[in-house]
């Protein structure tokens, strides 16, 4: 039997899981990002997978790995003189493989449940450390949000006309990537580190579907990203499947949804 | 209140600069348009005047140094890029984006001001768009957007105004009425560099006609001796 403490550290985490992801995953998906939130959250998944075995706080390590590839991204791309793009395969690829390696390495026990809740993600594992550090990390994405919502705006509608007018939208843009790269590592207790970004990115496309004013998507955003996360913990419960694998089916579906009763795809 | 000495730029990756050691001085208050045959530079002369790209050689913009102060040059400078375009999803209103050209000025930590939000109704008036406020960019037509990023750059109240090919989506009433009114913003003392491909849509008041062809400024003449 599952006791009423933890069911309510599970539901706050998602809540506070679905706020955080859905806020930075407005940017993310208004800016084409997408590439490289994939990356970013496999590349939290290796780091993950590195802390247990080395035994070092895995949340640390899957930070300085997924705001790593956002640092090394634009550096890596301008020396190979590639397009960002392909980088990113590379990156995501090598950092699947890593994870894996990493996860055989893990001393005694390969693929023990502790290994495979961050590949997959494990609600019932959340402890009220994990809950405060999820309540620190939301408060602080909502406060950035607020404090530069303004020049975020401009430059998700255009960065170089957000940089014309006298923003100076590197400092930003950088910012966000690290807001992003948090996040991710932040999320994998919930969702697992292969299910992260769907986390990310359905809950805002689907926000997309509703409304041509980006003040009503921000605010949408998080509200369709904490149902999916109540929703899917729900069914997970109900036909014992993997929380992340659960979220991310029920947001997806909700997504498909939106685009089918989305107002702004009507005619005329 | 422009000027550039011996000022090159070269794209990422290229060998050859697109604009080659530039020399160019234009006055307060003046109207000068840059011609050329395409590929010559013209779009990247402008954005070398407002620091989007990245040049070698001294730029002085208001008597500021563009590479020390480009962020202070371009909260007073209005931009108008060439063809911008947006898809139909796009989640934001024609007021939004308008505004937008005030956020630089209004500074970081600083919310719009009710007199920030009567400045884009003011502009939005003064290009008859006021009945595109409330609608999303992404309905727009091409003319329309154009007015609208025109809009947006005049919202910037700004010292410069820089315009790529501003009349290239405007059927022929509206390009003639854009130019009436860049004209009169002129005559205020508003400094107007504008690229233009079509010379014949050049304004009457644009007294001066700066040829750019491979990167160089091949001529510098008034228009009077164009003509």
């Amino acid at each position: 039997m599952i006791s009423e403490r933890l069911i309510i550290l599970a539901i706050t985490g998602a809540v506070l899981t679905g706020i955080s992801c859905s806020l930075v995953g407005s940017f993310v998906v208004r800016m084409n990002l997408s590439s490289l939130g994939f990356a970013m959250s496999h590349a939290a998944f290796a780091g993950a997978a590195l802390g247990l075995v080395l035994s070092i706080e895995p949340l640390l390590i899957s930070i300085v790995f997924s705001t790593g590839v956002a640092v090394l991204l634009g550096p890596l791309a301008e020396k190979a003189k590639l397009p960002t793009n392909v980088i990113l395969g590379v990156i995501f690829s090598l950092m699947i493989s890593l994870g894996l390696v990493f996860l055989n390495l893990i001393p005694q026990t390969a693929m023990t449940s502790t290994a495979l809740s961050i590949l997959w993600g494990s609600i019932l594992g959340m402890t009220v450390q994990n809950v405060l550090r999820l309540f620190v990390l939301t408060v602080g994405v909502v406060i950035v949000f607020i404090l530069f919502f303004k020049e975020f705006q401009s430059i998700m509608f255009s960065r170089k006309l957000a940089e014309a007018s006298g923003i100076n939208t590197k400092y930003y843009y950088y910012l966000i990537l690290f807001l992003t790269g948090i996040t991710v590592a932040f999320a994998l207790k919930l969702v697992g580190g292969l299910l992260v970004f769907a986390l990310m990115v359905n809950p805002t496309s689907s926000a997309y579907q509703f409304s041509y004013d980006m003040k009503h998507i921000i605010v949408l955003s998080p509200v369709i990203g904490v149902i999916c996360c109540l929703v899917g913990i729900i069914v997970s419960f109900l036909i014992d499947l993997p929380t992340g694998a659960s979220i991310a089916i029920v947001s997806s579906s909700l997504f498909a949804l939106s685009v089918v009763v989305s107002p702004k795809r009507r005619r005329g | 209140m422009i000027e550039l000495r011996n000022v090159s730029t070269i794209y990422e990756g290229e060998q050859i600069p697109t604009l080659s050691q530039v020399s160019l001085s234009i006055g307060k208050g003046e109207f000068a348009a840059i011609v050329g045959p395409n590929g010559a530079g013209k779009t990247t002369l402008l954005e070398t005047i407002n620091g989007l790209l990245k040049s070698t050689g001294d730029i002085s913009i208001m008597g500021m140094n563009l590479t020390e102060q480009g962020i202070e040059i371009r909260k007073r400078t209005g931009y108008v890029p060439q063809e911008f375009t947006c898809d139909s999803l796009t989640p934001f209103l024609v007021k939004d984006v308008i505004l937008m050209g005030r956020f630089g000025k209004i500074g970081v930590l600083k919310s719009p001001s009710r007199a920030d939000h009567d400045i884009v109704k003011k502009t939005a008036h003064f290009l008859s768009i006021s009945q595109l406020l409330e609608t999303p960019v992404g309905k727009l037509s091409g003319g329309q957007l154009q007015k609208v990023m025109i809009a947006r750059a005049l919202a910037t109240e700004p010292d410069i105004l820089l315009l790529d090919e501003p009349f290239s989506n405007l059927d022929m009433k509206s390009r003639a009425d854009l130019s009436e009114k860049l004209s009169s913003l002129n005559e205020k003392g508003l400094t107007i560099i504008m690229v233009i491909h079509d010379r014949s849509a050049i304004p009457l008041s644009c007294r001066r006609i700066i040829t750019v062809d491979a990167g160089r400024i091949v001529s510098d003449k008034s228009l009077p001796q164009v003509m």
